[in-house]
């Protein structure tokens, strides 16, 4: 079904060779009718407080005054960030914690979606199963983890006491060092089944003929998995690992409900701190100017991501 | 199923058992890492607060009690009468976010799919790149446009937000569903008197109905549970949704574990009831959608 409408899709190509824009914009009038409640509300909340944003980011807001009584500052949030201790560590947990999650989740996920593309006898349950983390709520996800973790009664610690490795109950989410590493194997707990389900829609379209095309030229299993699978994935993976990039950079939950950014600041990330250092220090035009730093990092990320997501529709293009 | 039928499965012949052994064990492991905490959490649900704060840990819970769960589920208990409410919060406040979410994406997606008007491609990718931003950056503005609306304290701050958040996916998945829905099929509706908007409700709807489906069910588990939003605009106890009531309440009784994962457990059940009800259009909309080439 998928290459018979795939062929028909190009039919729907109106020409359009913008001879006189503005007339164009004239005679496709209704065509705006339909993405209108979508752009209406896009601009009210994302506009607005993008606009907002850049403007505080130059004001200074002591704490106990009222927004409205902002003082400029000019630059001087800026400076003061980038000339902070916090700022730096903060960066580099952010840049372990996006890469690792990552990563890690999409190599487990492909592994996952690799495993289970071969029918066998149970395969639907453990789909099931290795979906759920996907779909619980993440502070359910982190009171469970935080619980499984907990420093007197945690039953990771206890297993590991049982069978000797250790000889005391340790300290994963309340130690500087085991901090990090801690929430993202949670990170990537709930993570995973997302790239599992993407690649596993993906195998779906590497076409059978190829494959045993390619072992019948004699190609091991290997071959034919770098040579013919994984080229066909590229498209998705790419579109996976931005997504995942883009959500992990993003993420709050998981940091904020299993420690607040601590011990001293080991498990702050960019999002975490700039929450903390708004609502937490009311310190409204620091958070603005990080939130800034923030955008133009992201619209760096923003133009990979976007050239991603469009690949597919100018491959249709250019056809 | 047999292992010597290569016409079936091309990837089953003798010489690669190896990776199909290293397939097994590499999904005994994930089944494992995914399993367990989440059969951890249902133990210690039916466990007593003392039975639950044991070292070594009972394995096995020696007397199972459902207290924790009649305690949140009770609405003559107080700890119950708030659970009930959240839990009826969430609801209403996922259930008109999914309705609006399809009701506004439909017709936004069908017009990035169909037309070609000046623009589109600029209009599709800001309403993808909304995606690109965290929430964070946006909470003290929403706060400050959300008083402005009078809209603080209420559930519609919340749809209003999410209804954003949940767009650019949901309409970037029913794209790709109505890219695959053939064009002809419009075209004979409209040779036969129908006009552009009766082709577009009458044709194209009832054939995308899996990709509804799928956006609804993106949104609907996305509003259930999203934190941050309701965290900041929702000061009142009675308007408290699931995650921020869960939050609050167990920061208050921090001791107990039984309560916090059966709450946990119950807040879970409705969107992995939901998703493994109707999983099969999600996979199939990211098919057929997302993933194509």
């Amino acid at each position: 079904m998928t290459t018979m409408t795939g062929q028909l899709s190009s039919a729907s190509e109106h020409l359009t060779r913008r001879p006189n824009i503005l007339r164009q914009m004239w005679t496709s009038r209704g065509d705006y009718l339909y993405v209108l409640p979508a752009i209406v509300v896009m601009l009210v909340v994302i506009a607005y407080p993008i606009y907002y944003t850049i403007d505080l980011s130059f004001f200074k807001t002591p704490p106990g005054l009222q927004l409205r009584d902002k003082i400029w500052v000019g630059t001087d949030n800026y400076t003061q960030i980038l000339t902070s201790e916090v700022f730096w560590k903060v960066t580099v947990n952010t840049v372990i914690w996006t890469l690792a999650s990552t990563i890690i989740a999409f190599v487990l996920g492909f592994g996952a979606a690799l495993a289970l593309h071969r029918d066998f006898a149970g395969r639907a349950i453990l789909r099931a199963i290795l979906i759920i983390p996907w779909v619980i709520s993440a502070v359910a996800a982190s009171y469970i983890w935080k619980w499984i973790y907990h420093s007197d009664f945690g039953v990771l610690g206890a297993v590991l006491v049982q069978f000797g490795f250790l000889d005391r109950q340790p300290n994963f989410i309340d130690n500087v060092n085991s901090v990090l590493p801690s929430l993202i194997v949670v990170n990537i707990w709930r993570e995973f089944p997302f790239a599992m389900i993407m690649l596993m829609a993906g195998l779906q379209t590497v076409p059978e003929q190829l494959l045993r095309a390619a072992k019948v030229d004699g190609a091991s299993a290997w071959q034919r998995f770098w040579h013919v699978t994984f080229p066909h994935l590229r498209g998705v993976s790419t579109v996976t690992i931005l997504l995942l990039a883009v959500a992990n950079f993003n993420s709050f939950i998981i940091p904020w409900i299993m420690t607040g950014g601590g011990p001293s600041n080991a498990s702050h990330i960019w999002i975490t701190h700039i929450y903390e250092l708004a609502f937490g220090r009311q310190r409204w035009g620091v958070a603005a100017a990080y939130s800034v730093l923030l955008f133009i990092i992201l619209m760096v990320l923003g133009y990979f991501y976007v050239r991603a997501l469009s690949g597919n529709e100018s491959k249709e293009h250019g056809a | 199923m047999s292992v010597t039928v290569d016409t079936v499965t091309p990837r089953s012949r003798k010489r690669i058992d190896g990776w199909r052994w290293a397939g097994r064990i590499f999904l005994l492991i994930m089944v494992l890492y995914t399993a367990l905490p989440m059969a951890w959490m249902l133990l210690t649900s039916i466990k007593s607060g003392f039975a639950a704060t044991q070292f070594p840990p009972q394995w096995w819970p020696a007397e199972p009690t459902l207290a924790s769960y009649q305690k949140l589920l009770d609405p003559q208990n107080s700890v119950g009468q708030d659970f009930l409410r959240f839990f009826w919060n969430s609801l209403f406040v996922s259930v008109v976010t999914t309705i609006l979410a399809v009701a506004v994406a439909v017709p936004a997606a069908y017009a990035f799919s169909r037309f070609r008007f000046p623009g589109r491609k600029f209009l599709f990718f800001s309403v993808l790149l909304r995606n690109m931003f965290p929430a964070v950056i946006f909470l003290v503005p929403l706060f400050i446009l959300m008083r402005w609306l009078g809209l603080v304290n209420t559930h519609g701050s919340l749809i209003l937000t999410y209804l954003t958040f949940g767009l650019p996916l949901a309409i970037w998945l029913l794209k790709g569903f109505y890219d695959n829905i053939p064009v002809q099929l419009e075209q004979a509706a409209r040779i036969d008197g129908a006009t552009r908007f009766q082709a577009f409700l009458l044709i194209v709807t009832p054939l995308s109905v899996p990709g509804i489906i799928a956006t609804a069910i993106y949104s609907f588990i996305g509003a259930w549970n999203e934190y941050i939003y309701a965290a900041t605009f929702l000061t009142k106890n009675e308007q408290l949704t699931l995650p921020v009531g869960i939050q609050r309440f167990f920061s208050e009784n921090t001791t107990d574990f039984p309560g916090l994962m059966a709450a946990s457990f119950l807040m879970s059940v409705p969107v992995v009831v939901l998703f493994l009800v109707l999983q099969k259009y999600f996979v199939r909309a990211l098919t057929e959608g997302a993933v194509k080439h």
